[in-house]
């Protein structure tokens, strides 16, 4: 296997026999920096006949489990939004059925989050929502918070199974007025997928490769009703900025000097930030920076840049 | 808490209008002046920027008529609903008697006004209030826009207790003045209770 030193950059060649999924600690030879390389992890793709279901309402997850179940697939319920990101991480269903306003962490945000993890990207989504005849509310699914698709209460019975056809793929879009068919039931079996590309990750030179403790688990699910305000309330404040600044925020991100342009908003901000959430909390991750480099991301994207 | 003025006869009642940044707190007060007789009101003290954000609050004092031969005045009051303005909308809450909660329609407000929410509760907790027991209501604003979120979304998200909600546009004054009569009814019932 070949790696690239992230500070020389020369390439470096590691025997794949000595990679463990742990990773193996080595100098680099020409500018002694300690490079740590991982066995890439196997990519395991979601069960092609597996879908959670999650529904505050126990007579919607029935409703619809008893519709899945009677076309052989195999159903997983769940009643919030904490239990479905567990489950969804350990289960690795390759359908997800979310109410968009779950509770504990709203259906729309597991949603987000399946679709930003490596391992649970792959997982499709559909969002029930309770919308009933009002087209004008209508959006399309992607900009709606990167779900495939989205289903009202309603129309559970005629239109989810096509749904689901088409978001397996084996139905296009526009045939999902037709008569639904019979879903294709694959075999439970996990795909094997080509490895990706080994990570590397830089330490610090001093570190004896002895002293290094193990590191932990790469699966880690973080679903804490505290992280997710905090992340809430990273996003809101980053979000109030660009309400009031909104032209000059743009220009901003544009001229790609946002962090100078707001240094004091982003100050403003930060304090705002760290009086309202805990150390614990804050010590889990700079949320905070996380939403402003997400919305930049999003808006250039907007933006077109 | 209402205060009651017993050598003018007057009782005076502030009712705070609570939301995210430029959901529509001031246009309700602007468009509750516009239609009220010169008689009933007194001055709309705004102190807001040109960019329509409000620096400290708005204030609105208005006559609703008489109980037991006291004249009944409501003090409306808005907050800066920026989140920066945390201590302002503290400081305005204080001796609150009625909350409006204006929540701004727009999916892509959703989040500020779950904040914005949370927000309140806290600030009222602070001060020994629980939003339940507190004369309230919630108005669902912007309904005139295509991009809203759907009354059930927002009743669940925003309206757990299932309080009267209204739905508004409030510069067209649609749902304004139905919003401010359910909470000044519940207050004038709360006075009515203890006096």
């Amino acid at each position: 296997m070949v790696v690239g030193c992230p500070k020389c950059k020369i390439k470096l060649k590691v025997a794949d026999e000595k990679l463990t999924p742990e990773g193996i600690r080595f100098k680099c030879p020409k500018c002694s920096t300690v490079l740590l390389v991982k066995k890439p992890a196997v990519q395991i793709k979601p069960l092609e006949n597996k879908i959670i279901v999650a529904h505050e309402n126990p007579a919607i997850v029935e409703r619809v489990n008893k519709l899945l179940t009677q076309k052989g697939y195999s159903v997983i319920v769940s009643y919030d939004g904490i239990d479905t990101m567990i489950k969804a991480v350990k289960e690795l269903p390759f359908l997800a059925i979310l109410d968009v306003a779950l509770p504990k962490i709203y259906g729309f945000e597991v949603c987000k989050r399946l679709k930003e993890r490596a391992e649970t990207k792959e997982i499709k989504v559909i969002l029930i929502s309770s919308i009933y005849d009002k087209t004008r509310y209508r959006r399309e699914p992607t900009s709606f918070h990167g779900a495939d698709d989205y289903i009202e209460e309603h129309e559970i019975e005629h239109l989810l199974m096509d749904k689901i056809d088409v978001v397996r793929g084996v139905k296009p879009k526009e045939e999902i007025a037709e008569k639904p068919k019979e879903p294709v039931v694959e075999k439970p079996q996990p795909k094997v997928e080509m490895p990706a590309p080994p990570k590397v990750e830089a330490v610090l030179k001093a570190a004896a490769p002895q002293a290094v403790p193990p590191l932990k688990p790469e699966i880690k699910v973080e679903a804490d009703e505290a992280v997710e305000k905090a992340r809430r309330l990273a996003r809101t404040i980053i979000a109030d900025i660009y309400l009031y600044s909104s032209s000059k925020m743009e220009e901003a991100i544009k001229n790609n000097n946002f962090y100078t342009v707001f240094a004091s908003e982003v100050k403003e901000g930060t304090k705002l930030y760290d009086g309202r959430i805990s150390p614990e909390v804050r010590s889990k991750g700079n949320f905070f920076r996380e939403a402003i480099d997400n919305f930049i991301e999003n808006k250039k994207k907007v933006l077109k840049i | 808490m209402s205060f009651i003025n017993y050598s003018s006869r007057e009782i005076n009642c502030k009712i705070v209008y609570y939301g995210p940044g430029l959901c529509g707190k001031t246009t309700n007060l602007q468009f509750i002046y516009k239609k009220t007789n010169p008689e009933q009101k007194g001055k709309l003290i705004s102190l807001a920027t040109e960019t329509e954000r409000t620096l400290f609050f708005d204030f609105l004092p208005l006559a609703l008529g008489d109980i037991r031969g006291f004249k009944v005045r409501f003090h409306l009051y808005t907050v800066p609903g920026q989140v920066f303005y945390a201590a302002s909308r503290k400081l305005i809450l204080k001796g609150v008697d009625g909350v409006i909660f204006v929540a701004d329609s727009q999916i892509e407000r959703m989040e500020a006004n779950m904040e914005s929410l949370e927000d309140l509760k806290i600030n009222l907790a602070e001060q020994g209030y629980a939003i339940e027991k507190l004369p309230y209501a919630v108005q669902y604003n912007k309904r005139d826009l295509s991009n809203v979120a759907p009354l059930e979304e927002m009743n669940k998200l925003l309206n757990a207790n299932g309080v009267q909600w209204f739905e508004a546009v409030a510069p067209t004054g649609t749902g304004v003045f139905e919003t401010l009569k359910s909470v000044a009814k519940q207050v004038l019932l709360e006075l009515k209770k203890h006096y």
